[in-house]
């Protein structure tokens, strides 16, 4: 599974029904759980493990994980975004847990926490 | 169901790279059009630059003019292209740069504040944020964006085309864009083929997976001329990561070594041009290393000192951060071992090779009301990012001005239902077939049969007549079964429209394959019954036509025309 919401630091940003991390995947990928006020990965299979849903998050609440198959757990890399929007520094950890930061220049665009859609979200009912 | 109806001047369809670009272009030259995007995921990270890019690849650096550009292209798309185009669009490559730096994009500069350049036609940038920048400036230039509308097909006016439609994927809300000129931005083909990476990895392709080539099947069903589909693009990559390798190549200068650590670009590729041979070369030179045994390939980055390698890890965190990830969870130090490096699954796509709408100088395709800009036009190579931008330029400032005066459009009643009943077909089908077929399961049979009838990976890209006609047959049964396809919610329902789109691009695909009887670009088409480049019948472009009536496509060929004087095979 190429990127992981941590359920236990995900808010759900505060009840927003079109959370960060779920607008700005390409390819639709994540919903968000609205009993359980959660955003996951629903189709993990189609992920480009491009990575914008893990920098937008404010909560730092999903991992990226490499796929098993191309040498998996034990490392990590951690992107945090500077508040000035500017830079933005990823922290690599090594298996060894070795450590290493690389800050770079960026122009991050300010994200809202939810986004209203045009039409609303009702789910549709197809069977009558 | 709910219907939106919108009138506007011009629509663009995809709100990419040259979407973006094409409604920035629109706004400030036209203020007064309306400009509407329809775009299918967030405009705000869709599409290729979902996941940033780390360079400019086509800009011309110091001493560099829009006729060596021609040239470089023309040498390394093995003598032919669209030279008009790629001149036009190279003439722009300024403009757009300059612009998206004024946005905000980060260009890394020398002391004197020049670009930086990373090879002959690259400029370094930090472009994390390139496609955040992008849609902000489409936004504020005033263009109205619909996001999460998947488009099923465009409308028509008589031999015309008059907009779009598409529905909702939050709501399912049926979309009628009726528009003066349509600008089709909407990226190549991905997952065509099998893709090289099995279970979760399977999307981790070199070429966006969400481009699913529908503005090709759409133009395709309106009868639009389209050409060089058999120029595909096999990508040479890091392995598994698919991670680009022109990072390391051109970054740090590593060459490509095979198992015994021969430099066999240099060898075997010397009359090309060695490690500088034309990119089809780059990635058969490779291939037959491994084919003939003497694989794996590598990148050779052995004694690369600790900072090179620092930059080596911070330009890929601007594009393809997983590739630092891997080195991690794998303990590869670049500057210890070589990397290895693969090729990919094929694809279709005018910014790299040259498949795509036959376009005029201006863009227009040879449907009137519909300009293609971007990857999905074709003809012109080498486009890359601002190449993308450049032709957004070009179709945004040809529409405008070709749509001055004319009258409000109008679509049938009868066209609008009918293409309403197409596009939720399968989401009502459910229970009501006995035999439900899945997206996923048509696009298994499909990735299948092209990998191994239509020159896949497993066969080295190769194929023959023989191979290719077994490919034609097999495919033409699929369009009987999309009255199977099923879709049990809106996500699902984008999926089937995906997969019968990259069916009608197979078809066109598969015909472009068989009647170039030649081998012209060496791994994206090679041909072992005809394993020469042949100037004397070849030197011309293959183009299709697919007839909206009948279906049948019919084959055609277009002369190649020199507009810059020279050698065709010297850069």
């Amino acid at each position: 599974m190429p990127v992981w919401v941590d359920p236990e630091k995900c808010n759900g940003c505060h009840g927003a029904s079109q959370p960060p991390c779920l607008r700005m995947c390409p390819g639709d990928l994540i919903v968000k759980d609205h009993t359980a006020n959660k955003a996951y990965l629903k189709y993990p299979e189609d992920c480009w493990d491009c990575l914008p849903c893990v920098k937008v998050c404010p909560e730092e609440a999903i991992e990226f994980h490499l796929s098993y198959q191309f040498g998996g757990k034990g490392a990590k890399l951690i992107p945090h975004i500077h508040k000035s929007h500017d830079q933005i520094s990823w922290e690599l950890i090594d298996t060894q847990g070795n450590s290493e930061t690389f800050t770079i220049r960026t122009k991050l665009m300010p994200v809202a926490l939810d986004e209203k859609v045009e039409g609303g979200t009702q789910t549709l009912d197809f069977s009558i | 169901m709910e219907r939106k109806i919108i009138e506007t001047d011009i629509l663009i369809i995809g709100g990419g790279t040259a979407g973006c670009m094409a409604a920035v272009e629109a706004k400030e030259r036209y203020p007064q059009l309306n400009v509407t995007i329809l775009e299918k995921a967030h405009i705000d990270r869709s599409g290729c630059l979902a996941g940033g890019m780390n360079a400019i690849n086509a800009y011309l650096n110091k001493g560099e003019t829009p006729e060596s550009f021609v040239r470089y292209v023309r040498s390394d798309s093995c003598g032919l292209i669209r030279e008009d185009l790629v001149k036009t669009m190279s003439e722009l490559f300024e403009y757009c740069v300059k612009k998206v730096e004024k946005w905000g994009l980060p260009i890394l500069c020398d002391d004197q504040g020049n670009y930086l350049p990373r090879g002959r036609w690259n400029i370094k940038i930090n472009g994390e944020s390139l496609k955040p920048i992008l849609a902000k400036s489409a936004r504020s230039a005033g263009a109205q964006v619909y996001n999460w509308i998947n488009v099923t097909n465009l409308l028509m006016e008589g031999d015309r085309v008059a907009g779009a439609v598409g529905f909702s994927l939050r709501n399912g809300t049926f979309y009628v864009v009726k528009a003066k000129a349509t600008i089709i931005a909407t990226g190549g083909a991905a997952g065509l083929y099998r893709p090289n990476n099995p279970g979760d990895a399977s999307h981790k392709t070199w070429y966006c997976p969400y481009n699913t080539g529908a503005g090709y099947a759409m133009g395709i069903r309106a009868g639009a001329e389209m050409t060089s589909f058999e120029m595909r693009y096999v990508a040479l990559r890091t392995k598994d990561t698919i991670a680009p390798t022109g990072t390391i190549a051109l970054g740090v200068k590593a060459p490509q070594v095979n198992a015994k650590g021969e430099q066999f670009m240099k060898t075997r590729y010397a009359h090309l041009g060695g490690d500088g041979a034309p990119t089809p070369y780059r990635t058969y030179g490779p291939l037959m290393e491994i084919k003939e045994g003497r694989g794996p390939v590598y990148l050779d980055t052995r004694g690369l000192t600790a900072e090179q390698v620092r930059e080596l890890k911070a330009a890929y965190l601007d594009m393809y951060p997983s590739m630092v990830l891997y080195w991690a969870a794998n303990n590869i130090d670049p500057s210890k071992e070589p990397i290895e490096v693969q090729t990919t699954e094929p694809y279709i796509v005018g910014g790299h090779c040259q498949a795509g709408y036959w376009v005029d100088g201006d863009r227009r395709t040879t449907v009137k009301g519909l300009y293609a800009a971007g990857d999905v036009a074709g003809g012109a190579p080498y486009k890359f990012v601002s190449g993308c931008w450049a032709e957004g330029v070009i179709a945004a400032r040809a529409a405008g001005a070709d749509i001055a005066n004319m009258p409000p459009i109008t679509v049938s009643e009868e066209q609008i239902a009918a293409e309403e009943a197409r596009a939720f077909e399968a989401i009502k089908r459910p229970g009501k077939v006995r035999y439900p077929i899945l997206p996923t399961d048509m696009e298994a049979r499909l990735q299948k049969l092209l990998e191994q009838y239509a020159g896949g990976a497993s066969t080295y890209y190769e194929m023959n007549e023989e191979m290719l006609q077994i490919a034609r047959q097999r495919l033409a049964k699929f369009p009987a079964d999309f009255n199977h396809l099923v879709a049990n919610d809106l996500h699902q329902l984008m999926k089937v429209h995906e997969i019968m789109d990259r069916v009608d691009v197979a078809q066109t695909l598969v015909e472009h394959l068989l009647h170039r009887r030649e081998t012209r670009w060496p791994s994206y088409q090679t041909r072992t019954d005809y394993p020469e480049r042949d100037d004397v019948n070849w030197l011309k472009f293959v183009n299709s036509r697919r007839d909206p009536k009948t279906g049948n496509i019919q084959v055609l060929t277009r002369p190649y025309e020199q507009v810059i004087p020279g050698d065709r095979y010297k850069p």
